[in-house]
């Protein structure tokens, strides 16, 4: 079976390349470019979330505070800056694939993408899209995706923007980005750093011991155009961060916790008559090293290198029809102190279709299957139509099947890794309606997922903990995404956005609401500039959470509602120089979003933004 | 532990009586407290929890130490076992937040926290004043082969002054350091941890140094002193050797059984578990039981029987459950008929009988 339906897409991969057209290259020459295509290609109808660099500095750099006050996700952080994790329509932390530059990052040592280990400030987007998303994105796009993405811009500019801010706890963020082009080059560079002392005091008296955290990230995008049909590109992140984690009694062992991560990208394009080929190459390498005790010296780690070689063909028949292949060999040698030596092999071919019809029906198909000897992979689809009945409305619908691959914890750590385990399966499909109205725009999507064979980890009564495939959850829920923009006269500007998700995520077995899914999460944003005076409000709230699987609600998580607020003053000529005042928490609401985890109460910064 | 809990319950047993036998004179009974006659069943947490079940069955109460505490800060994360002194004071060892939580073991009243010293404790046991507290340190010392053990160990024990409550002096053993029992005035350690080590190290209180180093099955799961010997039980064996020169007496492999733990000795009898169910034989056999007392019935993937013990003819079992909710325990008789199913805490993993 896996062997011909590989020859299946081998085949259908040939076919494609070479069936030859007439037109032009379908990639007309643009002037910026997103490494991440198929994100807009291939979401057909769907609500995609979009946090610019403007918006994002509008928060703490750490990626689980940005996407928590702008996104549908909801968050567990242990306190402020520690691990993180989300749970993106009430799916598990492995159940989000976070893709950089178009490649999947999630952890190959627990699936999982800690949400504190990213620092936005080195990306120029952050996009977040909801639903199924494997057949493009592999491993782990069962809830959803989060997308970090450099912006290449083929314009003749230079531009220098430096972002300071400092504030309570000795927090300091820098963010420095530098774009330099013209229409045949481009380069970003973008470099983060953040720090913070992180001794906040809890509400019930004590304080934030050993939380101290500090993260450098270097992102760096560069493009030629060498000629109309060359195109060289190279992406490339450093991050490094150290990260102690927070007692919640002084007599708790100290622990910290290290990371030093790259990611490399070369890409190659080459258009020619209807296609468009792109060969891609990416060196990844993740290496943690956890200090059990910094009391002594001795750490254990965990070292993954992840070499992928992608070829991606697309053929244009016409303007609005277009099938792509996608050939992917991920190569990936991992070694750790509990987990040994092993390599695997994954190999995967995906076939999209995008048909884009006159009477604004548009739809899509995808497939993708992978091949590899580490556990049995499910053939993956995805199909979505999208239908627009006037300029102001439309509906979209999709249905996919996903996965999330057993990592090298579940199926190598001593003692206890599983080499039996499944791959995590999600079947689901959701319904969109969008209204857009002049600078009203307001996105509705109901969806339903099922998600079988789930990885669990357990403790055995021998003190071992062991991951088994153990429950089904079912899921549904709304999501919502609105921003308005009423047009105020020349002096004034206001932008009012705002998520809302209700979320349903019951084990299939016992009928009970997953822990730490709570049914309701908000946020809301107002922005407001008046002259050279600017001035925001972020809000979120979150809903009770169960953290008992027995739903009982003696132990239950409080429901919260966080507010921050800012006011800058523009100066110079061309407004170049912002300063400004944040207040996070202003109502200095008490709250915590895992057990005896306290986050900080109201606290303050000041920032400098300035453009060149 | 076994033979201290005996005498103890003598001694109980002596008090009992006494206070029967004085009830003409109202006095009042020895010793007082809520929760004297009955037992704790300790829940590992999260944040740990005890509950008291009177011995008749009848009487169940949660989180007794929040109850008769309110103010007091919580056991801490993952509380892992309880041991007794002779002054009738119990201490709640909690490996997450390095704590020991000493309370009055029949009112429960907090007397003091030890929390210096301790670096993920697990076990404790007290001869002449001192408390020995085995303790894991960090887990940077598991090689995960028997065939290549670690070039060195960082467990060690903690000695504790029973007086100031303060940790005096540690002890290596150069082992793991789990389960830890005294008998006659010296220590006994079990050297396996988690399934890897060979060893139980016999300790004299009066140097602090090992005296004699036994060697074992590997992964030693659980011992117990009876009569001169130690009795040692690892998945697939059981091991008796003399207490005093540490010479292997006799050793029953398993042949049709696999997977053993929980060893327990009382009134001659040996009882263990595997998976759901629970075996008894002749302490002394060397042949293994054909088949089980009883198997009880249990959802939880990997935590059944995540705590086990026998005491005074009934057998009593822990289930872990899912850990993400309230389990249970069930009381059998030794015949093996259930007598309840008592809704406990999260993740049970011990009784302790007063």
């Amino acid at each position: 079976m896996n062997i011909r339906v590989f020859y299946f897409f081998l085949a259908l991969g040939l076919c494609v390349s070479f069936t030859y057209g007439q037109n032009t290259a379908f990639t007309a020459l643009d002037s910026v470019y997103i490494t991440d295509l198929k994100l807009k290609h291939y979401s057909t109808g769907r609500a995609v979330l979009q946090l610019s660099d403007s918006t994002t500095r509008l928060n703490r750099p750490l990626l689980t505070n940005t996407l928590n006050f702008n996104s549908p996700i909801y968050f567990k952080e242990n306190g402020l800056g520690m691990v993180s994790s989300p749970s993106f329509r009430g799916t598990t932390a492995s159940q989000t694939a976070v893709i950089w530059n178009g490649i999947n990052i999630n952890s190959q040592f627990n699936g999982q993408l800690d949400f504190n280990t990213v620092n936005s400030g080195a990306y120029d987007e952050i996009a977040v899209r909801g639903g199924g998303g494997s057949v493009v994105y592999g491993t782990g796009a069962i809830g959803g995706s989060v997308h970090l993405n450099t912006k290449l811009e083929f314009i003749k500019q230079q531009e220098h923007n430096l972002f300071l801010q400092y504030g309570s706890f000795n927090t300091r963020d820098a963010r420095y980005q530098f774009k330099l082009g013209t229409q045949a080059y481009s380069l970003s560079i973008a470099l983060a750093h953040n720090s913070s002392d992180n001794d906040y005091d809890y509400p019930d008296g004590g304080t934030n011991l050993n939380g101290d955290f500090q993260n450098a990230a270097l992102n760096v995008g560069l493009g030629f155009k060498l000629s109309r049909q060359h195109s060289l590109r190279f992406f490339s992140e450093v991050f490094d961060g150290e990260r102690h984690f927070s007692l919640i009694r002084a007599s708790e062992t100290r622990t910290k916790y290290d990371d030093l991560n790259t990611k490399n990208l070369l890409e190659w394009e080459y258009d020619f008559s209807n296609f468009t080929s792109i060969a891609r190459l990416a060196y990844l390498e993740e290496y943690y090293k956890y200090f059990g005790n910094l009391d002594s010296d001795n750490f254990s780690f965990g070292k993954a290198k992840t070499t992928i070689a992608k070829y991606d063909l697309t053929y244009a028949f016409y303007e609005g029809l277009s099938i792509n292949s996608v050939l992917t060999n991920t190569y990936t040698s991992g070694e750790g102190s509990s987990l040994g030596d092993n390599d695997r092999n994954i190999f995967s071919a995906a076939v999209l279709m995008k048909h884009q019809l006159k009477n604004e029906l548009d739809y899509e198909l995808g497939f993708r299957k992978e091949i590899t000897n580490n556990y049995e992979s499910p053939f993956l689809f995805s199909v979505a139509a999208s239908k627009a009945f006037s300029k102001h409305f439309s509906l979209n619908l999709s249905g996919s099947r996903n996965f999330r691959i057993p990592t090298y914890n579940d199926l190598y750590w001593s003692g206890a890794g599983n080499a039996e385990l499944l791959p995590e399966k999600s079947l689901q499909g959701q319904l969109g309606a969008s209204l857009t109205i002049a600078n009203f725009n307001l996105d509705l999507t109901g969806y339903y997922n099922s998600v079988t064979d789930m990885i669990r980890w357990l403790p055995g009564s021998d003190g071992v903990w062991r991951p088994q495939n153990e429950e089904e959850v079912s899921i549904y829920g709304i999501e919502s995404i609105l921003n308005w923009s009423p047009k105020l006269g020349r002096k004034q500007h206001l932008e009012l956005y705002g998520t809302y998700a209700y979320t349903v995520s019951e084990n299939a077995q016992t009928g009970y609401q997953l822990i730490y899914v709570p049914f309701h999460k908000a946020t809301a944003g107002i922005n407001y500039d008046y002259k050279r005076f600017n001035g925001t409000v972020q809000a979120i709230y979150v809903g009770e959470v169960f953290t008992r699987s027995d739903n009982n609600s003696r132990y239950n998580l409080d429901a919260y509602a966080v507010a921050n607020f800012s006011l800058g003053y523009s100066l110079g000529k061309e407004k170049n120089y912002e300063l400004g005042t944040r207040v996070n928490n202003v109502f200095n609401a008490e709250y915590q979003s895992v057990v005896n985890r306290w986050m900080p109460g109201r606290n303050f910064n000041m920032y400098l933004n300035l453009k060149l | 532990m076994k033979i201290n809990k005996l005498a103890l319950f003598a001694l109980l047993g002596v008090f009992v009586l006494n206070s029967c036998s004085n009830d003409d004179d109202a006095s009042e009974p020895l010793p007082e407290g809520d929760y004297t006659d009955g037992f704790f069943v300790l829940n590992e947490g999260g944040i740990g929890t005890v509950t008291y079940i009177s011995d008749d069955l009848s009487t169940v109460e949660q989180d007794i130490f929040a109850s008769v505490n309110p103010n007091a800060a919580d056991l801490g994360a993952y509380t892992q076992s309880i041991f007794f002194d002779d002054n009738d004071r119990a201490y709640i060892i909690s490996n997450g937040s390095n704590l020991i939580t000493v309370v009055d073991r029949y009112t429960f009243e907090l007397i003091d926290v030890i929390d210096e010293g301790l670096t993920v404790p697990k076990y404790g046991v007290v001869y002449n004043g001192k408390a020995y507290v085995t303790n894991n340190n960090t887990f940077n010392d598991y090689t995960y082969d028997n065939d290549n053990p670690p070039a060195s160990y960082d467990d060690f024990i903690a000695v504790i002054n029973l007086e100031t409550l303060s940790v005096e002096s540690t002890i290596e053993t150069d082992s793991y350091t789990e389960q830890i029992e005294e008998e006659d005035g010296l220590i006994y350690v079990n050297g396996s941890s988690f399934g890897y080590g060979n060893t139980i190290n016999v300790i004299n209180p009066s140097s602090n140094a090992v005296e004699r180093t036994i060697t074992t099955a590997f992964g030693v799961n659980s011992f117990d002193i009876e009569d001169g010997s130690i009795y040692a039980l690892s998945s697939n064996s059981y091991e008796v050797f003399n207490k005093d020169n540490g010479e292997q007496l006799s050793v029953l492999e398993f042949a049709d059984l696999s997977g053993a733990s929980n060893l327990v000795l009382e009134d001659d009898q040996a009882y263990f578990t595997i998976d759901r169910s629970v075996y008894v034989m002749e302490q002394n056999s060397i042949t293994e039981p054909a088949t089980a007392l009883l198997t009880y019935s249990s959802t939880s993937e990997y935590g059944a029987m995540y705590g086990f013990a026998v005491e005074d003819g009934r057998i009593y079992i822990a289930d872990g459950g899912d850990f993400s909710s309230d389990s249970f325990v069930e009381i059998y008789s030794t015949s093996g008929s259930l007598l309840k199913n008592i809704t406990v805490g999260l993740g049970p993993n011990g009784f302790y009988f007063n």
